[in-house]
């Protein structure tokens, strides 16, 4: 025990860093996913045959496949198969090529979210917005669109959730999130060598972060509650 | 279908013809680029950080001599040891030197430098037991816990011991520690620093050598950058500055004559 | 001159020819009642009237103005459409009201959206926003909701909904009021409350097409009854004569069937 608190400043501090990366990837695969998720969905819904093929093709084998070899793929197709390694080797290369895996593997799991929050307003909806002389556009922002967030929050807010601990995937590809991080004392890093408890540390900051989340997430789910 | 399945195909060829390597010369790629990748994992004493962040350690500082004498910087990255070949391959780093011991797997893989420090495998088990092992006939009624592609588990199997591969030698140790498999086989310059006093791992320790083994440095295949570093090696051996930075980081018993 | 006149007006729905050759005019003012079995083309004819569908011959007229003319003319704009489709409002059988707004932002909507298209809306904003929203509770009171304008619509009943629903459709004034079934989703305890404010309008001489099986309501309110049958218009005339003296057998058996089951 004393031994542990005498490491916790180092671990905590190196923890930090790796769970700042771990944010990182965590936002940024939202700020992108959110959107390109819309896009598949429409694109997947789309009355032009070519194009909602083309897409769920691509969510079939998005979600068929493995994140982790998604990564591997990513990162490493373009140097191995097309001689032109992209990325670097740095850190900004692989964080980069992990944010582009993680973007377009969530967007796909989005959109079939969005599909069915879309699919499950009924059609009555817009037509009532139509005979009351509604555009398409004022319909979907005034009548549907709170009605589709309503439905799709808690089938999101689990999507969310894991992606908070699938980040974790993304040290195949070496990028140093906080498991990394922790695992790094195991092996030794710092002047602490053969520490297992770091990395069963690491836990608590997932437990609190997504602690956090949830509270955040119910309070919409309830504040959406005001209607039926 | 049929057309995924033909580009199934083209992707696997397109890695196959990969593997037979490009023409140019990675002398030249390294110079125009200006920098060395060196892939690395933090393994005391070959590659480690100081206090503020900067990778030092037997390895680190060898390579960065040698970056040096070909006019290039020295860029160290930390990769999963697992992708060592793709990382080459894919030209996201230029050389692995990291205590790599020299098993089939790498020399059939890389194109590898002349060997310049000694290991070994040894046999780790818990403390309150150790009388029992200390040779390797006794060795045949536990289960052990190796890395999975290291020269360990080329050791157990070649004895025909009972083994599981994990996914790192730290791994192994928790296995021992955690009392899942009843010993281990990691390098004997990294048990020199998990085990024992001071370690996570006080009730552990080591008994039998199993084998003696060499460390090398890893580059792609055809690379004419090998040839460079072995011409390096013999300078530095003979001037006496690679004796000096083994000293630094107390491997010095364990360099090889170049 | 009628207010609408519908003429010859045909629809396919793929092979299935759904509405065929239908023709009936209609005075300002009247309540006009169209009865027949289900699958018979009630409600797809309320649907083209109001542009949810697009007959594939035929032409409507409102007030003299081709509103639709399947022949004659090219592919109409959306904001055209949406232009035509104000001379109608439509209720329909299962209300359709916006979950996410108040009994009263559920009337004031599409009127404060149509408001905002106004070039005199931005320096008149408060002024018009009022009206609207005086318009609302007025149209609220008349349905005799005053005390539930506040309330979500799944606080209200099956009954109220309808009835915020019909005031919905009245707040953009349409020429012309249409009803899909009004009472049919309703238990039969609630019907009453909806059918009492429907007669209210008729007395106000409210310009109606009504979709119903209320044979009672339709004998009483309607000034003329249509009656359908597989996408024809089989009678029409003085709803006494069609429900209680039908020329035509068909409408005759309806009718037996309809009053005793």
């Amino acid at each position: 025990m004393e031994q542990i608190a005498e490491q916790l400043p180092i671990v905590v501090h190196s923890l930090n860093i790796g769970f700042l990366q771990t944010l990182k990837l965590f936002f940024i695969t939202l700020a992108g996913a959110f959107p390109l998720g819309l896009v598949i969905a429409f694109g997947s819904m789309s009355r032009f045959r070519p194009l909602s093929y083309l897409t769920k093709t691509i969510v079939w084998i998005v979600r068929g496949t493995p994140l982790m070899i998604q990564l591997l793929i990513v990162y490493y197709f373009p140097g191995l198969v097309l001689h032109n390694p992209v990325w670097g080797g740095g850190e900004t290369g692989r964080f980069a090529a992990a944010s582009v895996s993680f973007i377009l593997n969530y967007a796909c799991y989005f959109s079939e979210i969005y599909r069915g929050g879309i699919q499950g307003v009924p059609i009555g909806q817009e037509e009532a917005g139509l005979v009351l002389g509604m555009t398409k556009r004022q319909i979907f922002f005034h009548v549907t669109l709170l009605q589709m967030i309503k439905r799709i929050v808690p089938p999101m807010s689990n999507e969310i959730i894991t992606l908070v601990k699938d980040t974790s995937l993304a040290r195949i590809i070496a990028l140093q999130e906080i498991i990394w991080a922790g695992q790094a004392f195991m092996k030794g890093s710092q002047g602490i060598s053969g520490a297992i408890w770091p990395l069963f540390f690491t836990a608590v900051y997932y437990l609190i972060c997504n602690g956090a989340l949830t509270i955040l997430l119910d309070r919409l789910e309830k504040k959406l509650d005001y209607f039926k | 279908m049929k057309k995924l399945i033909a580009l199934l195909l083209a992707t696997a060829l397109s890695f196959s013809l990969t593997a037979c390597g490009s023409s140019e010369s990675d002398m030249d790629y390294v110079k125009d680029k200006g920098t060395l990748v060196v892939g690395i994992t933090d393994f005391e004493p070959m590659d480690y950080k100081d206090d503020s962040g900067n990778w030092i350690g037997f390895d680190a500082d060898m390579a960065k001599a040698f970056a040096e004498s070909l006019g290039v910087e020295a860029e160290f990255v930390e990769i999963d040891w697992d992708n060592k070949i793709m990382e080459l391959d894919g030209k996201t780093i230029d050389c692995v030197w990291n205590g790599m011991t020299l098993t089939d797997e790498v020399t059939s893989s890389m194109d590898c430098s002349n060997a310049y420090c000694n290991n070994a495998q040894i046999v780790i088990v818990p403390a309150d037991k150790a009388d029992q092992y200390q040779t390797t006939d006794s060795l045949s009624d536990l289960t052990f816990a190796v890395e999975a592609g290291s020269a360990g588990e080329e050791q157990v199997s070649a004895l025909g011991l009972e083994y599981t591969a994990v996914k790192a030698q730290a791994d192994a140790l928790m296995e021992v520690a955690a009392g899942t498999s009843d010993a281990a086989v990691i390098d004997s310059l990294m048990a020199a620093a998990m085990v024992g006093e001071g370690t996570s791992y006080e009730n552990l320790t080591y008994t039998v050598g199993l084998n003696s083994e060499e460390y090398g440095v890893g580059f792609r295949k055809g690379s004419d950058l090998v040839d460079a570093l072995n011409q390096f090696f013999a300078d530095s051996y003979k001037d006496g500055s690679m004796l000096e930075c083994a000293q630094t980081y107390g491997v010095q018993a364990a360099i090889i004559e170049q | 001159m009628p207010i609408l006149e519908v003429s010859h007006i045909r629809k396919y729905f793929g092979q299935t020819e759904v509405l065929k050759d239908i023709s009936f005019s209609l005075e300002q003012g009247q309540a006009l009642s169209i009865i027949g079995s289900s699958g018979s083309g009630k409600t797809t004819l309320l649907r083209c009237l109001n542009f949810l569908e697009r007959p594939d011959e035929g032409s409507i007229r409102v007030n003299g103005e081709t509103l639709f003319d399947a022949g004659g003319q090219k592919a109409l704009s959306e904001s055209e459409i949406r232009k035509r489709r104000l001379h109608f409002g439509l209720v329909f059988q299962a209300f359709h009201l916006f979950p996410q707004y108040t009994a009263l932002e559920n009337v004031m909507l599409a009127k404060e959206l149509l408001a905002k298209e106004l070039p005199s809306y931005k320096e008149d904003k408060k002024r018009i926003q009022a009206e609207i929203r005086e318009q609302a509770k007025e149209l609220l009171s008349q349905m005799g909701l005053s005390d539930r304008m506040e309330n979500y619509p799944h606080q209200l009943s099956g009954g109220q909904c309808q009835r915020v629903a019909i005031a919905r459709a009245l707040a953009l004034s349409p020429d012309i009021l249409c009803f899909d079934e009004p009472t049919s989703a309703l238990d039969p305890e609630l019907t009453g409350e909806v059918l009492k404010v429907m007669r209210e309008l008729a007395d106000q001489n409210t310009t109606m097409i009504i979709v119903t099986h209320e044979m009672a309501f339709a004998r009483d309110v309607a000034s003329q009854v249509i009656f359908m049958d597989d996408g024809y218009i089989l009678e029409q005339g003085d709803p006494h004569q069609v429900l209680e003296h039908p020329k035509e057998e068909r409408t005759r058996q309806f009718l037996i069937r309809f009053t005793n089951g």
